[in-house]
């Protein structure tokens, strides 16, 4: 087990990792967003963890906190995140389609280069020997805090996704003008589903910091987006374990080739290709048509017609 | 069936309402006034700029000059979402249902105007109350339009006719207190063109509506409208009862004028 | 500003604006025809470079599989004479088209066959590139290679003249980069404005459906487009590559990326634009001070930004009128 753990916990880490970047992006997917903007948030997390992490102007609130500073750093980093979405959100949202995807890219190179170039960021080199989270001797240990992460977020995805809030999000995302006519403000949800998926990104980030050790501005780029991207895709954009699925196998696949020595990245671009074209619904998509789902049960007792109308009365 | 009283209040009240397209004006300063209660027949040729007027009355599109007031709140420049806040409904000519979603959701979605659960308390289940009402209305409004048994099918696997009558149904989930209508009758069948007039007149009695409905079969506006409004080329050319509508030498031109 | 500064930045601008521009003109003729972004298209790029470097120089000896491997014992034929060194640079840029078709081939046309999501063509395209540019690394290595100086013969490597107090100075590279964009825009205004397949190229732009009614073969069109644009993507590649060196496999991401800015700025599927875009964001770049220079990559992505917010439809771009 000892050995097992050695071997393959960082893999193991990273796969669940990667779900939850996949789920990252699933969550403006939900309400029709394509959002690219994980990765700069996952940076931005990464940096907030990084720089209260190893920063002599914080070395006081670390000698306080102890290794309370580590839940501090997602809060912190789930915090800024947030804000983030909100500012870079609410205009970008304006945007539909390739336009939103193309702003999100532009986004994460910009923060990228301002990355490189800051001071308190670490520049081109980063930020490097940041402390092991909780004391942790071994890599695999980090599964303490990615796993509890990622079934949270399963069970926060499944309950928004039966709430008015997730109705609201699915409306969105089949006809926006629609959704409008009827009531449902898609600017605001819009806005809400890609906070949500910022913050998660962010506090990924802040928990990654420690556990890669360094951070720096390779964290963010334009290929992670695509990547984060395929893991939605090819895992299947229309169901919450689409992102954990495809995350996981699209990361675990490298590893697995790794018997291919220097072709096993050119395969992994061929998977990507033959997934496109085998897998359009993604995998958990494909899966599901075997499933046959039971039509929706009737609540009892059946109303009275006189329920129809509502609450609301005339003014 | 019930005519509407005759000192009736006004519900809608449209001034000088035009909208231009580049050069194109599409709907030409209309101004009319619809009563509480009555069904309001929105007829012309094509082109006529009837779906336009309905998508300046509901926010869609913003208007280039006028106003729309219901009950003496001005409607224009609200968005769409408060618009339906208001009151006011609508269905659309090119159907525009949530095709992947099923029946039953699309009436729920509609009935998010009307209800209050945030995002936390959707995560913690503690608007159990609220949800348990949403789903007994969807199912009721189901049963009315008569799709209840095909609740769970997703809308876009519904034929043209139940996929209008679902269309309703989900306008109705906003709870509205005016209903406009696009061409609820476009690709029924026959029997189901008859069936819509005793449905449409049985929803404004049931639901307290006023209902507005664009229409090209003329002798179904005839039947089921208690007034009529005539556009041609962007321009009101005349309001009155559906008899007197049809004598309007105006009318007549306009319509032979189109064909 | 002093004049001669001006009149320098204004010169650098043009040369690198001028080659943004015919490469973003690569995704623009797709995304025109097919409404979708090729992300393999920065790779193409990077292999017109590579494909022009072994023609001139015929091996590799750094680093990968062909380290070695020597194309030319005897020397190459291409190198010592701007000729020379022209054609293969032509030659490098119709492969990188003809390898353009074959993306279309395998990755595209299926996709459109089975009616699969736009955005699985967004995976599919960088899978693509990501084979390609793992290959080139597993070929050649990640190194960078230079072209050696008298690649094109011997030729004065600049011109400079005074301007009140300062020498400007304009390489002969940049001059060739401006002149060949130059000559691939107006060839490429010439095929689209006035033969027979740019015609039938706009009709298929406008509209798919109707161009295929009237007897126009979609597909065949779909081909001549990506070809085009892979001609355009490996001449750029080739150009920047002498100017810059051909800087490892990935040296086709950044241009890939500031690729889309253009277009974004000059408005999707615009062939003005593209232009518009280009040079605007060379000069921009260009433009920006000594002290901020570590920001220039940025510059880009800012102006991408801003102009989405402002007029998303890009500079030159037509307004779509939703119907309801």
């Amino acid at each position: 087990m000892a050995d097992f753990l050695a071997q393959y916990g960082f893999l193991i880490v990273t796969l669940v990792q990667a779900g939850l970047l996949g789920l990252s992006l699933y969550f403006p997917l939900q309400a029709g967003q394509l959002s690219l903007a994980s990765p700069g948030f996952y940076a931005v997390g990464g940096y907030v963890a990084a720089i209260l992490l190893t920063n002599p102007a914080y070395a006081g609130l670390r000698e306080t906190l102890g290794q309370g500073v580590f839940p501090l750093t997602w809060l912190a980093a789930a915090l800024l995140c947030g804000v983030l979405g909100l500012v870079v959100g609410v205009p970008a949202l304006r945007l539909r389609g390739i336009y939103l995807a193309l702003a999100t890219i532009a986004f994460v190179e910009i923060l990228r280069v301002v990355s490189l170039n800051l001071e308190v960021t670490g520049g081109a080199v980063g930020i490097f020997g940041i402390p092991q989270a909780f004391g942790f001797g071994e890599r695999w240990q980090y599964i303490f805090l990615f796993g509890p992460l990622l079934v949270l977020t399963l069970l926060f995805a499944r309950q928004l996704e039966r709430s008015r809030v997730g109705r609201a999000f699915r409306a969105i995302r089949e006809d926006e003008l629609a959704a409008d006519a009827m009531g449902v403000p898609p600017t605001r949800y819009k806005v809400l589903a890609f906070v949500i998926g910022a913050v998660l990104a962010g506090v990924v980030g802040a928990m990654s910091a420690p556990f890669l050790n360094t951070w720096n501005a390779r964290q963010g780029s334009f290929d992670a987006s695509i990547a984060i991207l395929a893991f939605v895709l090819i895992g299947g954009s229309r169901n919450i374990w689409g992102p954990v699925v495809g995350g996981a196998l699209l990361t675990a696949i490298p590893e697995l080739l790794r018997f291919l020595a220097d072709w096993r990245l050119v395969i992994n671009g061929l998977v990507l290709v033959v997934a496109s074209l085998y897998l359009p619904q993604g995998i958990v998509g494909a899966l599901e048509r075997w499933r046959r789902r039971p039509p929706p049960r009737r609540p009892v007792p059946a109303p009275s017609p006189a329920e129809l109308r509502g609450g609301r009365r005339t003014p | 069936m019930n005519a509407p009283p005759v000192q009736a209040t006004t519900v809608l009240e449209a001034r000088g309402l035009t909208r231009r397209f580049g050069g194109l004006v599409a709907v030409n300063d209309v101004s009319f006034s619809v009563r509480e209660g009555e069904i309001f027949g929105l007829i012309g040729p094509n082109g006529a700029g009837k779906t336009t007027l309905f998508n300046l009355m509901t926010g869609l599109t913003p208007p280039s000059a006028g106003t729309l007031s219901y009950r003496g709140t001005r409607v224009t420049g609200l968005a769409p979402h408060r618009v339906a806040a208001l009151g006011l409904s609508r269905t659309f000519q090119n159907i525009r249902l949530f095709r992947a979603l099923s029946a039953l959701e699309n009436v729920k979605i509609a009935q998010h105007v009307r209800t209050g659960a945030g995002l936390w308390a959707g995560v913690f289940g503690t608007a159990r109350a609220e949800e348990a009402r949403v789903e007994e209305r969807a199912w009721a409004l189901l049963d009315l339009v008569g799709l209840a048994d095909r609740a769970g099918e997703l809308a876009a696997n519904f034929s043209y006719g139940d996929q209008r009558r679902l269309e309703i149904a989900r306008a109705l989930a906003t709870e509205p207190r005016v209903l406009l209508l696009d061409e609820p009758a476009a690709g029924m069948n026959t029997a189901e063109k008859a069936a819509l007039t005793s449905f449409i007149r049985e929803v404004r009695d049931r639901f307290d509506l006023t209902v507005l409905v664009i229409e090209h079969h003329v002798p179904l506006v005839m039947n089921l409208c208690d007034r009529v409004a005539v556009l041609n080329f962007g321009e009101l050319i005349a309001v009155g009862d559906p008899a007197s509508v049809q004598r309007d030498p105006k009318v007549i031109e306009a319509y032979l004028g189109g064909e | 500003m002093e004049l001669s500064q001006l009149v320098q930045n204004l010169l650098n601008g043009l040369a690198i604006g001028s080659v943004y521009a015919i490469f973003a003109l690569g995704y623009t003729l797709v995304f025109s025809i097919l409404g979708i972004i090729n992300f393999a298209h920065g790779a193409v790029f990077t292999l017109g470079a590579y494909f022009t470097y072994t023609l001139v120089v015929g091996q590799f000896e750094n680093n990968g599989l062909l380290r070695g491997v020597n194309l030319f014992p005897q020397g190459s034929p291409f190198a010592g004479s701007p000729w020379t060194f022209a054609l293969a640079t032509l030659i490098g840029a119709v492969v990188a088209g003809l390898i353009a078709v074959l993306i279309e081939r395998l990755a595209f046309r299926p996709m459109r066959a089975r009616g699969a999501e736009p955005l699985l063509a967004l995976v599919s395209s960088l899978g693509v590139a990501l084979v390609i540019v793992n290959l080139i690394q597993l070929l050649v290595g990640a190194e960078i290679y230079n072209f050696p100086a008298n690649a094109y013969g011997e030729v004065r490597p600049a011109l400079s003249f005074q301007l009140g107090e300062r020498v400007v100075i304009i390489r002969t590279v940049q001059l060739i980069i401006f002149a060949v964009s130059l000559v691939m825009l107006a060839v490429l205004g010439y095929v689209i404005g006035r033969t027979r397949v740019g015609k039938a190229l706009r009709a298929v732009a406008e509209s798919p459906g109707t161009a295929s009614l009237l007897g126009i073969s979609v597909d065949r069109f779909i081909l001549i487009t990506f070809f085009l644009s892979g001609v355009l993507g490996g001449l750029a590649g080739t150009l920047v590559g002498t100017a810059f060196g051909v800087a490892g496999p990935y040296f086709g991401v950044t241009y890939g990326l500031k690729g889309l800015a253009v277009i974004v700025l000059g408005g999707l599927g615009s062939i003005p634009g593209a232009v518009v875009g280009g040079l605007v964001i060379g000069l921009a770049e260009a433009f920006v001070p000594g002290d901020y220079s570590a920001y220039k990559d940025a510059v880009a992505f800012a102006l991408l930004f801003a102009i989405l917010l402002v007029r998303p439809q890009g500079l030159l771009g037509r307004t779509q009128i939703q119907k309801v």
